[in-house]
């Protein structure tokens, strides 16, 4: 009996596996047009989660991130108040995380790391919880109809029932027809929309979602970059005074060095000139990764609707934690690299910037 | 040719697809850093966080042109 029962168990697992993906097939390619897969429309900006409201939907979905992570916090602490030392189940997993940066960032940057961890760790769970949020069903698929605003496809919608006083309404994919813009007649019809009343129902819709992942927002990745690079120089000041602009401007070396000097001069303003390279290839780097995800998830959910997209869920997890982390990594280490002088670390790194420069 | 904005619109898309071509050298960055990395820590186990730390710090390097490339087509599919 004992071991008839767990084997039960993993059967009507397999069973409901099945059944999920029979309804897939049914869904996907025999029933009703408005149960079949929608060909994703692609909007770059974030939108507003409302006609006229301020707040776009990334910024939402940031939002609720930020409110998971304070409750992550609070429970951390509290777990921490209740004297328990060894730690378990969820605050286990989370305590493994924080022992692995810990153990990072005190690897590449020594006795700093306590000052560090506080920016970067946060850097880290931030894009983390943020790339985990925008895994949950509902997001960037629920929202509400609008025309398109520039040339793409659009869908009649179709009454499905009322919630309340407030119909709800999904596309329907068999009706999609391609609107097309010209620049001039979209001024014009833009003008008229803002004169007329904005809230009659469209006749071609497209889906703007109320939730998006927050690192498809370029806003959010630049922000974050912008932070990370600015506190890079903080933590270069900090820990060598003004003494750390010298790798800026050597002005030392160009009355002293000859014609060394100059060249020295010139890949100091080179290093100036990476500085804001960094943000550059920092904000795009985690925007460039997250945006390839979402836009792969849609459009292979909508060719092969059935089986591929759980593996590509996984895979956008996978990728998820790999671009929080090397946010993270690249973070601390530029941070070490501006703790030390640059005459320390000055053989290698000039060799490498002449190189960059011939 | 007989739509202009049509046209337009079609070459745009096409140099969006040419600006992704740098994508290949990062392939071929990311790559042969997994190669090296994967190797080292085959023949030194005990070194393998260190190794992993600064492969992926490689490859993050690596990609950035990728990224780069990504960045260019984008402005020309959204912006320009």
């Amino acid at each position: 009996m004992s071991e008839a029962k767990p084997k039960k168990r993993v059967a009507v697992k397999r069973w409901i596996v099945l059944a999920l993906i029979l309804i897939g097939i049914y869904a996907a390619y025999i029933g009703p047009s408005i149960l079949k897969p929608v060909a994703p429309t692609v909007i770059l900006p974030a939108e507003p989660i409302w006609p006229g409201v301020w707040m776009t939907n990334t910024i939402l979905a940031t939002l609720i991130t930020d409110v998971l992570l304070i409750l992550l916090a609070i429970g951390a602490y509290r777990f921490h108040k209740a004297g328990k030392l060894v730690p378990s189940g969820f605050y286990n997993a989370f305590e493994a995380i924080f022992e692995y940066l810990w153990n990072s960032v005190e690897g590449s940057s020594g006795r700093w790391a306590r000052r560090i961890i506080p920016l970067v760790a946060t850097i880290f769970l931030l894009i983390f919880v943020a790339n985990m949020v925008k895994m949950v069903p509902g997001f960037e698929s629920i929202g509400y109809l609008e025309p398109p605003h520039k040339t793409s496809i659009a869908y009649h919608p179709v009454k499905l029932f009322s919630l309340g006083s407030l119909p709800v309404y999904a596309i329907d994919p068999a009706t999609s027809e391609m609107v097309v813009f010209d620049d001039n007649e979209a001024h014009e019809a833009e003008a008229e929309h803002s004169a007329e009343e904005e809230h009659a129902l469209c006749e071609l819709c497209q889906v703007i979602p109320f939730l998006r992942g927050s690192a498809t927002d370029l806003n959010f990745t630049f922000a974050l970059a912008v932070i990370a690079v600015v506190m890079t120089q903080v933590y270069g000041v900090w820990s060598l005074g003004p003494r750390y602009f010298n790798k800026f401007f050597q002005f030392g070396k160009l009355i002293s060095g000859g014609v060394f000097g100059i060249i020295d001069f010139g890949v100091g303003f080179l290093e100036l000139i990476l500085e804001f390279a960094k943000i550059l290839s920092f904000s795009f780097r985690l925007f460039g990764n997250i945006f390839a995800g979402v836009l792969l998830l849609s459009l292979v959910g909508a060719l092969l609707p059935v089986v591929i997209p759980p593996g590509l869920y996984l895979f956008e997890i996978f990728f998820g934690i790999i671009q929080a982390y090397v946010f993270f990594l690249l973070a601390t280490m530029f941070i070490s690299m501006a703790l030390v002088g640059h005459e320390e670390a000055h053989e290698e790194e000039v060799h490498d910037q002449e190189i960059v420069a011939a | 040719m007989n739509d202009p904005v049509a046209f337009v619109n079609g070459l745009r898309l096409l140099g969006a697809g040419l600006a992704m071509l740098g994508a290949i050298g990062a392939g071929v960055g990311v790559g042969i850093a997994a190669s090296g990395g994967v190797q080292a820590m085959g023949r030194n186990p005990d070194a393998a966080p260190i190794i992993q730390t600064n492969m992926i710090l490689g490859m993050a390097f690596a990609e950035a042109v990728a990224i780069y490339a990504l960045a260019v087509a984008l402005i020309i599919i959204f912006a320009a």
